[in-house]
């Protein structure tokens, strides 16, 4: 368990001297005080940007050019935003720690394949500028910021980011032309196959559709310790605990647990989104229930609110009470 | 008195160097709530211009009778006679307006500016000072509302006072006529504002 | 006052202190306030009153007409005959607005409401004299979400409902309409526009029969009165 704190431990040391450079920084966290010099930003989103490798892949084979045009929109415009960003506020310039480039590739992974140039680009410019520079850079911010981008065009641009805007009749791809398993449920009552859902075959984000190329790159994060398992292992949990219990209480529908855990963002969230060490918890402690507390409210919403998912909001909400969860878990001292 | 300062010094802090929104932050709800197009925050930046000038000029009148335990009470008494006025003429005149604007008008009786501008000014000078510090204040407040509910409606939807300014393809910016999009604006002017004025003082 | 106090406590300084004797600055202002209030109250509620009435009358042509009809009807300078009344159907009071032209019932507007997806919707609905026909649907206040749930206001969407029979019972369809009961629904805005349609379901279901009757009943007396509002021209 201690293992996993080391990288919390030497990310803030990393970033915080540069950064700031003037007040001294308390840190919070729990022995052993050790940085391991290694451990840096730059290898750490390398690392992201490994597992993210499946994914990717996955997203070009379904979705083909529309997938890879998203991406490269959000690289691009992240890559600028931060580059622009940096020299506004006089800082060395450095794109090198790759955590914008990171961003992008979420962000583009996150957006509805078909979804207008404009959305990447605005998405990016708000996910670096409100969701991460505003605050004083990386290490800094509340909120994931890939996240932070995507919910402001989502309210934006409604009607692009809906649903429904995820069908489109005329790209020639199989896989857009349906609705997403999701709405399909949500609004008809029609339930995707376990197996569509697993391999990716259908409509979605272009990183959120395989479960399998989630699981992946996810599970190679954890292992390289780049991504608390904590987290993740919270959400999945409550997510098979509620949508167990929901199976349990009989509705009548073919929509299973495990249904709930293939479909959506869930997999891609839980691996990739809701495990940015910069907004999530310091313990292991914090981050169980960080991730439970996103699971929790996944559920709520594909459950009741009027969207069919609910991974994005779910992450900006248990980021708010981030802080409040590091000051809950904090350890108590070594003779106390 | 003579500290006092004089009506034209009045008249122009209240434009910007008090600016009663980026100054001083008062007055944040309505600046929140109207200012998701340009005619609904004009309306609204003129139904205060009204009620502050007004309650300036009473309070002005009878400043030598207040006494100071009894005086937020007639403050209070004089802001929401005048609000009522203004929330009557309007529903009769500009109806539509009226509906638009909702409770946001009655609400202009806990608009912290005018209280302010009582106590402060009002309550302590002469007449004409009172009326040039509450027009100065007004339009500082309008100023403050327009430069919001601007970049409000043409991001929002591509429009200004309701003509359209951007082509016809300008995807609108939703989220910028919602409320958050109200929190988003006013706290990137408002930190521009203060990079301004911290710029200023850092060159004498 | 307050040195006076001390240093000449009669009676005269006791009555001072009375919180009423206090306060009169504060009662004066009120009474003369509230007097003025009064006073404006009195000159302008019949006006906002009208407004609020206006609100609803002024859209009855367009929603019995049609909207090209309506204008050229206004254009020529005539004029509608509205009367309101309140009809009780299926545990509901419905404002029923009824429109004449040359004493001869052109049409009911209906005003209704009901659950939208973020809040209340309040809507007229325009039909024929004998109610078998839908002839117009107008939005007056709604609260869905802007860019999406907000676009049932938009003329293109609510041209959709007329001419369709009060019949049947409309339904949104994600896919084109194309049975004659069916009404496209808004893309991203399902609930809103399956809110709409259920409203004008249930107000037409609940009125189709009193309308009908009462335009019945209403045409034969008034024949042969002329009108003081016929074609001025």
């Amino acid at each position: 368990m201690s293992d996993t704190n080391l990288k919390k431990q030497s990310l803030p040391n990393k970033i915080k001297p540069d950064e700031t450079g003037e007040a001294p920084v308390i840190q919070v966290g729990h022995s052993p005080h050790l940085s391991n010099e290694s451990f840096t930003t730059r290898r750490m989103m390398i690392d992201v940007l490994i597992a993210l490798l499946p994914v990717v892949g996955m997203s070009v084979y379904i979705f083909q050019l529309y997938a890879v045009k998203q991406m490269v929109i959000c690289l691009v415009a992240c890559l600028a935003a931060e580059a622009a960003f940096i020299k506004m506020r006089n800082k060395s310039f450095s794109l090198s720690d790759c955590s914008a480039a990171v961003t992008g590739i979420i962000l583009g992974l996150s957006l509805p394949a078909t979804a207008p140039w404009y959305v990447g680009v605005i998405a990016s410019v708000v996910a670096i500028g409100i969701g991460k520079v505003i605050f004083g850079g990386l290490g800094m911010n509340l909120f994931n910021p890939a996240m932070v981008g995507r919910a402001f065009v989502m309210i934006a641009f409604a009607g692009l980011m809906a649903a429904s805007g995820y069908e489109s009749l005329h790209t020639g791809i199989d896989a857009i032309t349906q609705a997403t398993p999701l709405n399909a449920f949500k609004q008809m009552g029609i339930s995707t196959s376990i197996k569509d859902l697993f391999f990716g075959l259908t409509n979605g984000s272009p990183g959120e559709t395989s479960a399998l190329a989630c699981l992946v790159g996810g599970i190679y994060l954890c292992i390289r310790r780049t991504a608390s398992w904590e987290i993740p292992a919270g959400i999945i949990a409550i997510v098979l605990i509620m949508g167990g219990l929901a199976d349990l209480m009989g509705s009548a529908s073919d929509w299973t647990v495990l249904h709930h855990l293939f479909s959506g963002s869930l997999l891609f969230g839980a691996f990739f989104i809701a495990t940015d060490p910069v907004s999530s918890p310091l313990t292991a402690k914090g981050k169980f229930i960080f991730g439970a507390g996103i699971g929790f409210f996944i559920m709520i919403l594909r459950f009741f609110s009027g969207y069919p998912e609910g991974v994005m909001f779910a992450v900006l909400l248990m980021n708010a009470l981030t802080p409040l969860l590091n000051r809950w878990t904090i350890p108590a001292a070594m003779g106390e | 008195m003579t500290d006092q300062p004089t009506a034209f010094e009045r008249f122009t802090q209240g434009i910007l160097p008090e600016n009663p929104v980026y100054r001083q932050l008062l007055g944040l709800c309505p600046v929140l709530a109207v200012t998701n197009s340009m005619q609904g925050a004009m309306t609204m930046a003129g139904a205060v211009l009204f009620v502050l000038l007004c309650a300036n000029v009473i309070i002005s009148l009878i400043r030598d009778l207040l006494k100071p335990h009894l005086r937020i009470v007639i403050f209070t008494l004089t802001i929401a006679t005048f609000v009522t006025i203004v929330d009557r003429f309007l529903a009769a005149y500009m109806y539509q307006m009226s509906k638009s604007l909702g409770p946001y008008i009655p609400l202009i009786i806990v608009n912290c500016i005018i209280i302010c501008r009582c106590e402060v000014c009002a309550s302590k000078q002469s007449v004409l000072t009172a009326a040039s510090d509450a027009i100065g204040q007004s339009l500082g407040f309008a100023l403050a509302l327009a430069s919001i509910a601007s970049v409000r409606e043409i991001l929002g939807t591509g429009m200004f006072f309701g003509f359209r300014v951007l082509p016809k393809m300008w995807p609108d910016w939703v989220i910028m006529v919602l409320p958050p999009g109200a929190f988003l604006t006013f706290g990137l002017l408002l930190g521009a504002v203060n990079w301004v004025v911290a710029k200023k003082k850092a060159n004498g | 006052m307050n040195t006076s106090q001390q240093t000449v406590p009669d009676s005269k300084n006791r009555l001072k202190d009375l919180f009423i004797f206090q306060a009169w600055l504060v009662l004066l202002l009120a009474s003369f306030f509230g007097a003025a209030l009064a006073g404006i109250q009195l000159t302008l509620s019949p006006k906002i009153e009208a407004n609020k009435l206006n609100e609803t009358l002024e859209k009855v042509p367009e929603l019995i007409l049609g909207a090209d009809a309506a204008q050229a009807f206004i254009d020529k300078n005539r004029q509608m005959e509205i009367d309101r009344q309140f009809i009780e159907a299926g545990k509901k009071i419905y404002s029923v607005f009824q429109a004449k032209t040359n004493g001869q019932t052109a049409g009911w507007v209906v005003k209704s409401s009901g659950q939208g997806y973020a809040g209340k919707i309040e809507l007229l609905i325009g039909v024929d004299a004998k109610s078998e026909e839908i002839t117009g649907l107008f939005i007056l206040d709604q609260k869905e979400t802007p860019g999406l749930g907000n676009k049932i206001m938009e003329s293109v969407w609510r041209k959709q409902f007329i001419n369709k029979s009060t019949q049947q019972q409309l339904t949104a369809v994600k896919t084109k309409a194309a049975a004659p009961n069916e009404i496209n629904a808004i893309t991203g805005a399902t609930i809103s526009s399956k809110s709409v349609c259920g409203i004008v379901n249930q107000s037409l279901e609940n009125l189709r029969q009193p309308l009908a009757s009462a335009a019945l009943n209403n045409q034969n007396p008034s024949d042969n009165q002329p009108n003081n509002n016929q074609e001025k021209k």
